[in-house]
């Protein structure tokens, strides 16, 4: 009896689930990469109503972070300037540019200027930044090198496994709480970053909650 | 197949504790309600108009129509809107507290609101005033709810048409300049009662400007109060008398529940139970003795309780002051009080209790107080004032304090007045005189009669129908105002917001009556506290906005002693005789929704009763025999209480209710709530229980008697919490008299089967240290956080008033659920307050069914160290945190209720709808124009919508740090864990780079310890020794609820002492003793003396008789 099908198609379902296997393979490392705020947030860099430069004011001018951010260490929220943070220096400084126009438009309606929200924590995480800028963790270590940001953008995941390195090994990233709001401080290596930290863990007896009342309430 | 664990049968304790009539027979349907596991009705799918199958195919269509476009994949854009000029004090993200007041009838409670962005979210009660303190009742704390209701009234009407405020100022002036001609001829004012000095003021300018006005208050439960006059008549006009309770040794209560109901101030739980704590064997404490004739929380709190018909009272408290009389005590009665001194049957027990109780008093002879409820009459005063007086009361358990002059006509006045038609403009401010006035005024038709009605008030209410001008009422937290706190401290009402919709006060409605300037500011107040304090300097102003009351302001003692000569005369009318039989209806106020005007507030309506644990409704109480001897006893079906409904009629009034069978009520007694029934209340209010208004008098506001009862055939459902929950009778409540707690200090540790633990060494999970604790499956982690959060609950000094649930409410964003959804077991409360009925063990004889005792213990998560919880739940949603605590993580937790299921003190609640952002009560639901009307919205998941405001509104009460919980997650008390971590972190800003982590004791509170009147709720660090929890813990009365299986919970209770008096008649069945029989045969260690109590007939431990011990789930 002649044979209906050749005999390569022996190998068919072999070679369909082989690429099954390879396609969900693919998916499941898709989503991996590309559905995490690895891919989805790093890099979200919105236009912003004011064409405020960080590095502008931050590197050439020497402001300090809290000149805007007044409230960071005293609230749970590091608050976005008032309109009259940017006034009380731009009616005397460039008080003309056109780059100030909804600035102007704010303070003389009393509206709020519609600042785009960049770094948002989900709702059920109470992330306090007061708790993290007084025991030596910098704005850099979640917000990235803002100083040089023209435009500011989401440099980081702020992931929840991104937030569990830090709580897991402070002794990584903390550094002495008055180079808090150095955004250029670095250490030389690695291992004399370890060094300082442990000492630093151990003297402020650092035991951030890995658990998850920390955040989630 | 669920296995069932054959717990052993605990021992004996002598006592039995129950919570429903059912649980006390053991009826079959009760038992299978235990045996389940998950309460009948929780788990299944409800709505008749909706099958499950049904309910697929809407939610598909539904998901159709929205469309499966990709729109909801993109983040959606957020902005962040700075202020514009930065306001003083404000902190984005962080919380502001500004000190206020809410008027309340008695006066103005002082409070603290919690204020974030702008927008109060929390009361607490204002620190700096001395007396209650931090704490407040449930009405104050549910308060802030009413600020957000989307029901409240709005807008300006004119003609039933909207209109304008600037037009209402308008018309006031016009009516001005009218009325300037004639004095005022014509013009009458209704308002409520308020202790406002400023209104006051503007009363007094208002009568001066315009003399021949009418000016008259009416309140519903001060009309029914003849304590103002009786304290006239006794201590002279503008004195009033405190009664000390923490100073008292004995105390008797006339039928007033001064632990239960309250107005202005929770002080009397404070100094009671300042009075009755105890920390070791032989601490003096007080004894209460109480007459009444439904179970109050006073009553509840009893070492001695009688049961007595209201109307029996003044006939009670006569023979009590012939007793006192016979034993040598001067009262100076001339005989006064032989005519009400009636008896109609002889019984022995009741003249033995008389007698005992007045050998009691007179042996605490300068540290006795008698109290009478306010609504006795007069003569039951005066008899009270003179036994006080005799027993040397005056100046050392009762201080006298001057009280300002209520000078206002009555609502009889005034509805005379507008009979005869000299009333042109009527202004009802306040109050809601259509709904709650007395009947026969008939005020409906009164208050239509008037050519000109104008009305403010809080909600378009019954009033409200009809009037000619309508201006809402802002609520105290959007106005400028000032009080009085009962106390007699000056306190400053200040704004936290401004007005959210086109709300005024009063008073500004009076300063444009007046010509003055009716801007919203503090202008008004501003100038009384100026006269009051009589400093002018802004900074005193600014001291006072600030603490919230004006320093030195409180009433002095006056030291004045009653005339009783002068006001012997007034012990005369015809009272019913001491065992009466005839039927009696008393009316009192709701313990959630009082005289009615809080009807409209979801929590307070969900808020159990106080005693019968009945929310969304009231019945009428009576006692279990004379429901039997009417035929009207309520019975249970599938969980759900059913009681008969019967049309009660007083001089031809009628009103038909519902009968519910209440343990420890009278016999031959109705007792009925008011404040339901409402028509035009909101939504949440609208005919929810019954009114009882119809047949409330003038004459008779409290009792009444010569009330005919007659079934009607018809049912109707409650929602009673009293059976949710129910652990099966082991020893969850412990307590003992005095004298058995000397004899055996640890006897709490012991009852149960808590006294034959196998202990074990091993290493104590927090410390590190070996110790003897239970054997345990679990080994888990060093708990190594430096705090370890522990909890002990009072039960000595808890009285059961409810606070607690509402603040708890308040904090952790908990939703209400409706009426339908409690009775399936679906309450969301965190903490509830369970009430025990105790008696002696045993078959349940006619005495234990009538005349139990109660204990209230409030229930929340225990913390465990080894929560059953979290092993079974298979997400990790719920795990143990290194301090302690049994975390919730709301964002995991997949809604398995596996977890619910495993907790042995259910207390864990499970959202199975989406409470907080679907409609609850009857509305409108569907698609489009495709709309039905459905009284259960839930049901129908998206297709039942809140309007975008409503929910806007709402969501502004929130407390932004706690997470509002979805449909699908399981939640429960967390400690406040929201306040512990803001707590850590504030002390971590403030020691930046150094060490010192530790929170000093008592910095963090949770809510329910911070609201709890009577202190009962210990908070803190176990871990250090110093703590007050750590000591606490240390009491010899501290147990830990179900200890035996071992889950370590963190939260103990101090069990209850009781405080019998050894020659009552009825100190029997009081003075049991809690120590298992038989327990020393086993166990060498006890040698101590068990005392005498013991041989009571009722108790004697029946060893092997307890059979309901052995079943268990």
């Amino acid at each position: 009896m002649a044979q209906i099908f050749p005999r390569w198609t022996n190998i068919i379902p072999l070679k369909i689930a082989g690429a099954l296997i390879l396609i969900a393979l693919a998916i499941s490392c898709g989503i991996w990469y590309y559905f995490t705020p690895k891919y989805t947030r790093v890099g979200y860099q919105p236009t912003q109503p004011v064409p405020f430069s960080h590095a502008l004011h931050v590197n050439q001018l020497g402001m300090d972070c809290r000149h805007c951010h007044s409230f960071v260490e005293k609230s749970s929220h590091a608050n976005v300037p008032h309109t009259q943070t940017c006034i009380n220096c731009h009616s005397q400084v460039k008080k003309d540019s056109p780059k100030l126009n909804a600035v102007w438009a704010s303070w003389n309606s009393g509206r709020a200027i519609p600042w785009i929200k960049i770094h948002q924590a989900p709702d059920y995480v109470y992330f306090d930044h007061s708790a993290h800028v007084n025991r030596g963790i910098s704005c850099v270590h979640c917000h990235g090198q803002i100083n040089e940001m023209e435009v500011v953008y989401h440099a980081k995941p702020l992931s929840m496994s991104f937030c569990l390195d830090c709580h897991r090994a402070p002794q990584e990233f903390i550094r002495p709480v008055d180079q808090v709001y150095n955004l250029d401080w670095k250490v030389q290596s690695r291992e004399e970053q370890l060094k300082m930290g442990r000492e630093l863990v151990e003297q402020w007896k650092v035991n951030p909650p890995v658990t998850c009342e920390g955040c989630h309430r | 197949m669920k296995r069932v664990i054959q717990h052993p049968a605990p021992e004996t304790t002598g006592r039995k504790y129950w919570r429903s009539l059912e649980e006390l027979a053991e009826s079959p349907a009760f038992q299978a309600e235990l045996e389940r596991e998950f309460p009948q009705g929780a788990a299944e799918f409800h709505g008749d108009d909706l099958s499950r199958r049904n309910f697929l195919r809407l939610m598909g269509a539904s998901m159709a129509l929205a469309g499966v476009g990709f729109a909801g994949c993109r983040r959606p854009e957020a902005y962040i809107t700075p202020y514009r000029k930065s306001p003083e004090w404000a902190i984005p993200g962080r919380s502001l507290f500004y000190t206020t007041a809410m008027p309340r009838r008695k006066g103005a409670m002082p409070l603290m609101a919690t204020t974030y962005d702008g927008r109060p979210t929390k009361i607490e009660g204002n620190p700096g005033l001395p007396g209650s303190r931090t704490a407040t009742d449930a009405i104050a704390q549910a308060s802030i709810l009413d600020l957000y209701d989307p029901d409240r009234a709005k807008d300006v009407m004119a003609q039933g048409k909207p209109s304008t405020l600037e037009a209402f100022w308008k018309q006031l002036s016009d009516l001005r300049t009218q009325f300037a001609a004639n004095k005022g001829a014509g013009l009458a004012i209704l308002a409520n009662v308020d202790s406002s000095p400023t209104r006051s003021r503007l009363k007094a300018e208002l009568r001066a400007q315009f003399p021949a006005a009418i000016w008259a208050e009416y309140d519903p439960i001060l009309a029914a109060s003849s304590l103002e006059s009786a304290q006239e008549l006794l201590l002279g006009q503008g004195v009033t008398q405190a009664p000390l309770y923490d100073k008292a040794k004995v105390i008797l209560s006339l039928d007033c529940d001064f632990l239960g109901f309250f107005d202005g101030t929770t002080d009397s739980i404070k100094k009671f139970a300042d009075g009755r704590r105890v920390a070791k064997p032989g601490d003096g404490m007080n004894r209460l003795y109480a007459v009444e004739n439904r179970y109050t929380l006073t009553g509840g709190m009893a070492d001695h309780r009688l049961r007595l018909p209201a109307s029996q009272i003044p006939a009670f408290t006569a023979l009590l002051a012939k007793e006192l009389e016979k034993t040598g005590l001067n009262l100076g009665l001339n005989g006064a009080a032989d005519a009400i001194a009636k008896v109609s049957a002889k019984d022995d027990f009741k003249t033995k209790w008389i007698a005992e109780l007045a050998q009691d008093l007179i042996r605490h002879k300068g540290s006795a107080l008698v109290v009478a409820g306010s609504n006795q009459p007069v003569a039951v005063h005066v008899l009270t004032a003179a036994i006080n007086s005799a027993l040397d009361s005056y100046g050392t358990t009762i201080s006298t304090v001057s009280a300002p002059t209520r000078e206002a006509k009555s609502i009889q006045d005034l509805a005379a007045a507008i009979e005869a038609k000299s009333v042109q403009t009527l202004f009802v401010l306040g109050g809601n005189p259509v709904y709650d006035a007395p009947a026969e005024l008939n005020w409906a038709s009164l208050q239509k009669s008037v050519p000109q009605v104008i009305r403010s008030s809080y909600y378009r209410d019954e009033s409200s129908t009809g009037a000619q001008w309508f201006v809402p009422t802002a609520h105290y937290l959007e106005s400028w105002g000032d009080g009085l706190t009962p106390e007699g401290a000056y306190v400053c009402i200040q704004p936290t917001i401004l007005p959210l919709f086109a709300g005024v006060s009063q008073l500004q409605i009076l300063a444009a009556l007046l010509g003055q300037p009716v801007a919203f500011g503090p202008q008004a107040v501003q100038e009384t506290f100026r006269q009051i304090s009589k400093n002018n300097s802004e900074l005193a102003w600014n001291e006072f906005v600030h603490d919230g009351v004006l320093t030195g302001s409180s009433a002095k003692s006056l030291g004045a002693k009653p005339a009783i000569d002068r006001a012997r005369t007034a012990i005369s009318g015809s009272f019913a005789s001491l065992g009466d039989k005839s039927l009696e209806l008393v009316l009192v106020p709701s313990t959630s929704v009082e005289d009615g005007q809080f009807a409209n507030n979801g929590w307070l309506q969900e808020l159990p009763d106080t005693i019968t644990k009945n929310t969304w409704g009231n019945a009428a109480l009576v006692s279990p025999k004379t429901a039997k001897e009417l035929g009207i006893e309520s019975h249970v079906n599938k969980g759900i209480h059913y009681g008969k409904m019967v049309a009660l009629t007083v001089n031809k009034r009628q009103i038909t209710v519902p009968v519910l069978v209440a343990p420890g009520h009278a016999d031959n007694s109705i007792s009925l709530s008011l404040g339901y029934g409402r028509t035009q209340a909101g939504r949440a209010g609208n005919g929810v229980g019954f009114n009882a208004y119809p047949i409330r008098t003038s004459e008779a506001p409290y009792v009444m008697t010569g009330v005919s009862l007659k079934p009607t055939g018809e049912e109707t459902d409650f929602a009673l919490t009293q059976e949710h929950g129910a652990m099966e009778g082991r020893a969850i409540v412990r307590e003992a008299t005095s004298e058995a707690w000397a004899a055996n200090p640890g006897f709490a540790k012991e009852q149960g089967i808590d006294g034959h633990q196998p202990y074990i060494e091993a290493v104590n999970p927090y410390t590190g240290q070996t110790e003897k604790t239970l054997p345990s499956i679990y080994k888990h982690p060093l708990m190594t956080g430096l705090n370890q959060w522990g909890m002990t609950i009072d039960l000595n000094t808890c009285v059961g008033c409810n606070a607690c649930m509402v603040a708890c409410q308040s904090e952790n964003n908990i939703p209400v659920v409706g009426r339908e959804q409690v009775q399936h077991n679906r309450e969301m409360h965190w903490i509830r307050i369970d009430r025990y009925f105790a008696g002696p063990e045993g078959t349940p004889d006619e005495n234990a069914v009538e005349n139990p005792e109660m204990v209230m213990q409030p229930m929340a998560c225990q913390q465990c160290e080894n929560a059953p919880c979290e092993t079974v739940c298979p997400v990790n949603a719920t795990v143990h945190s290194e301090e302690g605590l049994n975390v919730m993580t709301y964002n995991r937790c997949i809604g398995t209720r596996y977890c619910a299921n495993n907790c042995p003190y259910k207390v864990r609640r499970f959202n199975f709808f989406d409470y907080n952002k679907r409609p609850i009560h009857r509305t409108q639901v569907g698609l489009g124009p495709l709309k039905v009307e459905s009284e259960r919205p839930l049901y129908f998941g998206p297709l039942a919508t809140r309007p975008e405001d409503e929910v806007e509104l709402i969501k502004m009460q929130k407390n932004p740090n706690v997470t509002v919980r979805m449909r699908g997650v399981m939640e429960k008390c967390t400690y406040c864990v929201q306040r512990l971590e803001g707590a850590k972190i504030e002390q971590l800003a403030r020691i930046k780079g150094s060490e010192n982590h530790r929170l000093p004791d008592g910095v963090v509170k949770t809510a329910c310890q911070q609201v709890c009147p009577a202190e009962a709720i210990t908070f803190g660090n176990i871990n250090d020794a110093n703590s007050a929890v750590a000591k606490a813990k240390n009491d010899p009365r501290n147990y830990q609820v179900l200890a035996y299986i071992g889950t370590v919970p963190r939260t103990s209770y101090l069990a209850r002492i009781r405080n019998p008096n050894p020659k009552m008649p009825d100190a029997i069945s009081m003075g049991l003793i809690s120590t298992p029989a038989g327990h020393e045969g086993e166990h060498g260690h006890e040698s101590h003396d068990h005392t005498p109590h013991a041989a009571d007939p009722h108790s004697a431990p029946a060893e092997g008789a307890t059979s309901h011990g052995g079943s268990g789930h």
